[in-house]
């Protein structure tokens, strides 16, 4: 028997169904396989960081003492590396070119080092070729007067932009400082992490923290002594510690107890906290979806409820020579579950091709985001899923037209 | 006690809503089993209503219709809808085939609904279609035949239950006379071989000729209804 007979009848009626259903389903595709993928992305970066709490600050540079901070918070049983960072926005100029902005950041190279994720370790030179790795001949317990570094490591896409090549020089200086400055060695380069929500190392330069210091005026000033800033301190704990709540939780606590008047936070908390926005985020998707596949679904109905009227001899006969409403709603789900399943499945590879054409040839910052998409098969199963049952559901109106046609009144013609 | 008629219509009247036509007027009627009866009359008089009545294929506005003793009055759509479908073998003159099956699946459909085995229902739609001389034609869509082969195929799909009561609306309107006649002789076979009660509408006198009980209708009102001896 010719069981789809009926969607042969209409064709054209059948596949504009299917392509409504296709194009509903696809915008769920994308958006929660973007979405989900975008946020487990940051959570993954989250979770493998090297560092598992960060000390942060009030006011321009938030955190004073950073060096002696740094020591003490290394004292801490559990802590593997504390590495203070200032940054700060400073111009840049080359041998024969205007300033540019780069976006400064003053470490502790051995710390800085320590606190990288195996992931970032890769796009760092190690040791980092800054000198003294402890930065504290320069620093000189706060005196500065110790011999300055003055090495600069540039990102790759910055050297490649304006040509900064490992051996030259350039030099360093506050915006309103433009003219003077200090004269930096370009001592390598570093690669740049993929990073959405984070701030951009496109642009950024590394070089020790007391240059830095020095240069922005965060090492001393006049009236209050040497202040030593920086605006955070990255702390890694120490082996087993690191993957455990409790321990980072205690460690939380004694570094808390180290700075009062600071902030310190556990990345595991933001891990938890970009989880909660995955959920609110998903059920947004999901929300906005609903419309899409509601203007499908309604599309379909139409369809199904028109293929009524066109068959209305046919559906008056089969009811005229006694088939029960069972079997005619049969009929109609099974039309509407073919077309669902098929815009379904259509949809869920629309959506995954137009993702993967994003992904390779959309605008770059589209284009690193349709890369973090992730396809789950249990959520895109789900979803045909839904779309199939509401196929069947909407099914119903068509079966409820076919058993309300006036038979004798069809029949005659 | 004798046994109650296979139908009686008991004071029967059906009137459309928009503009309030009364297309029957109380009419009265019974028949038994093994009876073959034609009603006759002017377009518009009423006939096709009546076979929709008698078929329930439509309810009476006034009056009622009975099977077998039962009135059917209080009968929901899908005990009407099993009632037809084991008691009743339609027979319109559109043929009315569906087109997305083959000869022998339009037979099949009856057989099909009252949930029968496939060997079952596939070998009773072949007995009836080589019945109506059409076993060569088993594997045709109702295109691909002619008219008369599609209305052998409709009156064979309306025996494959073996109802006791077949109705025929204008069964040879759309026939040429050779094929009216081969349709006629197998309505008139189902009647004498296996037992059914026809009832055919009909403007054709020839057709008319085939019954032994002739009922005229004028207006909505059974004027006339004459037993052939």
């Amino acid at each position: 028997m010719s069981r789809l007979g009926p969607l042969h009848h209409a064709r054209l009626q059948t596949v504009l169904a299917v392509c409504a259903v296709a194009a509903a389903v696809a915008l769920p595709v994308v958006l929660l396989s973007v979405g989900r993928g975008v946020v487990s992305h940051e959570i993954n970066a989250l979770s493998t960081s090297g560092y598992q709490l960060v000390v942060s600050g009030p006011g321009e540079y938030g955190i004073v003492q950073a060096h002696s901070l740094a020591r003490q918070i290394d004292a801490v049983p559990t802590v593997a590396a504390a590495s203070p960072i200032l940054s700060v926005a400073v111009d840049l100029s080359a041998p024969g070119g205007g300033p540019v902005p780069l976006l400064a950041e003053g470490v502790i190279p051995a710390a800085f080092t320590a606190t990288l994720s195996p992931q970032e370790s890769g796009l760092f030179p190690n040791p980092l070729p800054l000198g003294d790795p402890t930065d504290s001949a320069h620093f000189a317990g706060g005196s500065y007067s110790g011999p300055a570094i003055d090495d600069l490591l540039v990102s790759t896409p910055l050297a490649s932009a304006d040509g900064l090549t490992v051996g030259s020089t350039v030099r360093l200086a506050l915006s309103s400082q433009t003219g003077n400055g200090t004269a930096f060695r370009i001592t390598g380069t570093f690669g740049v992490p993929p990073s959405i929500f984070g701030s951009t190392a496109a642009f950024a330069g590394l070089l020790p923290l007391s240059d830095l210091q020095l240069l922005v005026g965060a090492a001393t000033n006049g009236t209050s002594g040497v202040i030593d800033a920086a605006n955070e301190v990255d702390v890694g704990l120490a082996g087993s510690a690191t993957m455990s709540p409790a321990a980072v939780s205690t460690a939380q606590r004694t570094v808390q107890a180290l700075v009062p008047y600071d902030t310190v936070s556990a990345l595991s908390t933001e891990v938890s906290q970009l989880e909660t926005a995955d959920t609110i985020l998903t059920g947004f998707y999901v929300a906005l979806s609903s419309i899409s596949l509601s203007i499908g679904l309604v599309f379909l109905t139409v369809v199904l409820l028109r293929r009524v009227e066109a068959d209305r001899s046919l559906m008056a006969i089969r009811r005229a020579i006694g088939e029960p409403a069972r079997s005619l709603a049969a009929t109609w789900a099974r039309d509407a579950v073919t077309m669902g399943a098929a815009g379904a499945v259509g949809g869920v590879i629309a959506g995954i091709v137009v993702v993967k054409i994003l992904a390779a040839d959309g605008p770059p910052t589209v284009a690193q985001i349709a890369g973090f998409a992730v396809f789950d098969p249990v959520v895109l199963g789900l979803l045909a899923l839904s779309v199939v049952g509401l196929a069947a559901l909407v099914s119903l109106a068509a079966t409820r037209r076919a058993l309300a046609l006036p038979l004798a009144e069809v029949l005659r013609g | 006690m004798s046994s109650p008629p296979l139908v009686h219509v008991a004071g029967a009247s059906r009137e459309f809503p928009a503009g309030k036509v009364r297309a029957l007027d109380s009419v009265e009627l019974s028949f038994g089993r093994g009876e073959f009866l034609s009603i006759e009359g002017p377009s518009g008089c009423g006939k096709t209503t009546l076979l929709n009545l008698i078929g329930l294929l439509d309810r009476p506005t006034a009056g009622r219709i009975e099977w077998a003793g039962a009135d059917t009055t209080g009968w929901r759509e899908g005990e009407r809808a099993r009632r037809r479908l084991e008691g009743v073998g339609f027979i319109f003159q559109r043929f009315f085939l569906l087109p997305t099956m083959t000869a022998r699946e339009n037979v099949e459909m009856p057989l099909r609904a009252r949930g029968r085995p496939t060997a079952e229902r596939r070998a009773r739609a072949l007995e009836l279609l080589e019945e109506v001389g059409l076993t060569s034609r088993a594997d045709a869509y109702p295109h691909q035949l002619s008219g008369g082969e599609e209305q052998r195929v409709a009156i064979a799909r309306s025996l494959a239950n073996q109802p006791p009561l077949l109705l025929a609306d204008e069964p040879t309107g759309e026939l040429d006379i050779a094929h009216a006649g081969e349709v006629m002789d197998l309505l008139q076979r189902a009647h004498t071989i296996h037992g059914a009660t026809v009832v055919v509408v009909t403007h054709n006198p020839d057709v008319a000729a085939r019954a032994r009980r002739h009922l005229t209708i004028r207006d909505g009102r059974l004027v006339r209804d004459t037993a052939q001896e």
